[in-house]
């Protein structure tokens, strides 16, 4: 062989070698010749809260040898839907993944995700569509197709410290005026101004969909009607929003996401600072760090009539990808992942409460907060963010960036409803 | 005219086929990616649907939103207290460590933060830097002395001067290596003349080593200003602009509209208007260099 035959041969080789070592491992990649399949699934969360899903996936991979699950995390929730969406777009997104309750309804637009009604209504699937309540699909759902299955929730109460209700001159259980149908909201600003003028917060809120627009329900205004943004329209909406408004500047409320990293709401509301704090089931872990666990106990958001009102819950979906070329699969990952089972095994000794009828236990027998029924009276009822808003990828976060202005001050409430009103019709006028 | 030999057009082929790898990654990587990233600006585009036709509506969006504006103003701001800032500490490192025993050991410890990730800088000064009692910073001052520092990676006012004091802390090594190499270039001759002519320290450093380091300083320049309005990594994980408009720049903005919102006409149109800017601030620095880079002939 010439020495220039013998580049060539090297150079070709070389160039193959490259090729190959460039191409994608599209789906296909996971198909062993012995029949098995490796199941790519995607969630977002740091390396140790990976843990929770160990149990989950033993039971699982023994369930079913020829599946094996590969789960692919990204430790931000800001990170895991730029990546998702760039993995969508080069069609190498996992076979099964987690959305987010805030990019569900564009994902679900663009046509990327497996419609799941005739799977979910047939026999492999381990729970009805109908043992998830219809209020937290959210934007998972569209025309009346599937697309998304709640993972679990975490609806939104009111915590309420009683030491330091009762500091502030408060006899009154919020719980027990709950109970008796008297849970109003003029008697949750009166304790409020109570609390205030004891030298404490009223209330600790972080700024996002599930305290504003639950005290929005609250005042019985409306956010969203006939897929048109009118909270800053709606007279009751925009009480609620200027109540909000008031009482941050007057310091009635507080706002978590401003409160300084070593003095946060959890350290606030261990030290009898503030009388309510709005959260999820995940305030015990906060409670936990130096709480008395008996003074806390929790009450859903209140109503102008003392009616119980849908209140928020935050959502996450399993989806599965259009593309997927192993659906069979991965629907059977899915129905085990969101069945009750699923959710035994998931969610022991976490801080969500199940999104699936039947797994209540794991709420309710812990016997905490005294009221831990409450959790799932307001996950029965509530409301995961609205599909008009969800529709619109980042609208939520302009949203709440623009309420964060008014809460700060920084602009007038008058003119900050003004601009959120274009701000939302601009964001959602456009197609992209 | 005879025609061109053989052996010159098979080294012509060779060389074409030797080039054809890094020809097609600038293609691919480069040049297509541009195209596509121009031809995008024009459209909207959600990352997964169709494309529609929008003509100059991004531009006109971008231009007109307070937001994209402060990005810009915060971009322009950290290159003002950076590149200067920057170049003139380094410059003196180099002069102070030039000619001194070991300093290939200093050079060494300078250069450290270039080769670290920008992740784990971000990380440290973080903890450096944070705000309340946690930061270190905050945390000795308010120990020692009682004095509570602001909060320097929230705090609107601060936040631009903290990640300007991390950039350069950061690249600082990099631009001392460069200045140091041009400070060797000098003829130690023309420094010996100076002297014997009477030139004091300081009036050496003015007529002599200045224009003669002056190709390394524009060339520190263009490049410090360029990475200064691209700035976004180590800003991103430092700061989170996503709750701090003050630390938002137009890379931030490039990568929320397009990452974020899928909005990847707008998103194209902010990369293209960085483009342009970077292009006329480094036309400016070219057209100006005439009056301050002396060439040695």
């Amino acid at each position: 062989m010439s020495t220039l035959k013998r580049r060539t041969a090297l150079l070709a080789v070389a160039t193959a070698l490259c090729v190959s070592a460039c191409s994608g491992t599209n789906g296909a990649a996971g198909d062993g010749q012995d029949g098995k399949v490796t199941l790519r699934w995607a969630t977002w969360g740091p390396a140790e809260d990976m843990a929770v899903f160990k149990a989950f996936t033993d039971y699982f991979t023994k369930k079913y040898p020829n599946i094996t699950l590969k789960l692919e995390p990204v430790a931000s929730y800001e990170d895991y839907h730029p990546k998702l969406l760039t993995q969508l777009t080069s069609k190498t997104a996992p076979d099964v993944f987690y959305v987010g309750d805030d990019y569900i309804g564009k994902l679900v637009a663009d046509g990327v995700l497996a419609p799941l009604d005739a799977q979910l209504a047939g026999p492999q699937s381990k729970s009805r569509p109908t043992d998830f309540f219809e209020g937290i699909y959210g934007g998972a759902k569209k025309a009346g197709v599937t697309y998304g299955v709640p993972n679990d929730t975490n609806p939104e109460v009111l915590w309420f410290d009683k030491k330091a209700l009762a500091e502030a001159g408060i006899t009154d259980d919020p719980a027990a005026l709950n109970e008796a149908g008297r849970w109003t909201m003029a008697t949750y600003l009166e304790m409020n101004a109570k609390l205030k003028a004891a030298g404490k917060y009223g209330s600790i809120f972080w700024n996002w969909y599930g305290a504003n627009y639950s005290l929005v329900n609250g005042f019985g205004g409306k956010v969203w009607e006939g897929g048109k943004f009118v909270a800053p329209s709606d007279p009751k909406a925009r009480q609620a929003l200027k109540t909000l408004a008031d009482g941050y500047r007057d310091k009635t409320f507080a706002s978590a996401d401003l409160l300084p990293e070593g003095n946060g709401p959890s350290t606030q509301f261990i030290k009898h600072k503030a009388g309510f704090y709005a959260g999820g089931r995940w305030v015990i872990e906060g409670i936990d760090k130096g709480g008395d666990r008996p003074n806390y106990d929790i009450v859903p958001f209140p109503s102008e009539s003392g009616q119980p009102i849908q209140g928020a819950v935050a959502a996450s979906y399993l989806t599965i990808n259009k593309d997927s070329k192993h659906a069979k699969e991965a629907f059977t990952f899915l129905t085990e992942f969101v069945s009750k089972e699923g959710q035994q095994l998931r969610l022991k000794g976490g801080s969500a409460v199940p999104s699936v009828k039947g797994a209540e236990s794991l709420v309710t027998d812990g016997k905490y907060p005294a009221h831990a029924q409450t959790f799932l009276d307001v996950r029965d009822k509530g409301f995961a963010n609205y599909p008009d808003e969800v529709a619109v990828p980042g609208l939520t976060k302009a949203v709440n960036d623009h309420l964060m202005k008014i809460w700060e001050g920084k602009v007038g409430f008058d003119e900050g409803m003004t601009q959120l009103q274009t701000l939302v019709d601009g964001l959602k006028g456009r197609k992209s | 005219m005879s025609a061109e030999p053989l052996w010159r057009r098979r080294d012509r082929r060779w060389a074409v086929v030797f080039l054809a790898p890094q020809l097609l990654g600038l293609l691919v990587f480069l040049v297509g990616p541009l195209g596509f990233a121009i031809v995008l600006s024009f459209m909207e585009w959600d990352g997964l649907g169709d494309t529609t036709w929008v003509g100059l509506d991004n531009f006109r969006a971008l231009l007109t939103d307070p937001g994209f504006g402060r990005a810009v103003w915060n971009t322009v701001k950290i290159g003002l207290i950076t590149v200067p800032g920057g170049l003139v500490l380094a410059l003196l490192l180099a002069l102070a460590l030039h000619g001194v025993r070991g300093r290939t050991a200093y050079r060494v410890i300078y250069f450290l933060p270039v080769v670290t990730s920008s992740v784990a800088v971000s990380v440290i000064w973080q903890m450096i830097l944070g705000g309340g009692s946690d930061g270190i910073l905050n945390g000795t001052v308010q120990d020692l002395f009682g004095v509570t520092l602001p909060s320097w990676l929230e705090d609107p006012t601060w936040v631009v001067p903290a990640i300007a004091v991390v950039t350069i802390w950061s690249s600082l090594g990099l631009n001392v290596v460069i200045f140091l190499a041009g400070l060797a270039t000098i003829p130690a001759n023309l420094i010996e003349a100076a002297r014997i002519d009477g030139a004091g320290p300081w009036q050496t450093l003015r007529s002599v080593i200045l224009p003669l380091l002056s190709p390394t300083v524009f060339f520190t320049l263009v490049v410090s200003v360029i990475s200064s309005f691209q700035a976004f990594d180590l800003i991103y994980v430092l700061v989170n602009p996503d709750h701090n408009e003050g630390a938002q720049t137009i890379v931030y903005k490039v990568y929320q509209q397009g990452f974020r919102e899928f909005r990847f006409g707008l998103s194209s149109a902010a990369a293209l208007i960085l483009l342009v800017l970077t292009l006329v601030v480094t036309a400016v620095q070219f057209k100006a260099q005439k009056r301050f880079v002396h060439y040695e002939s």
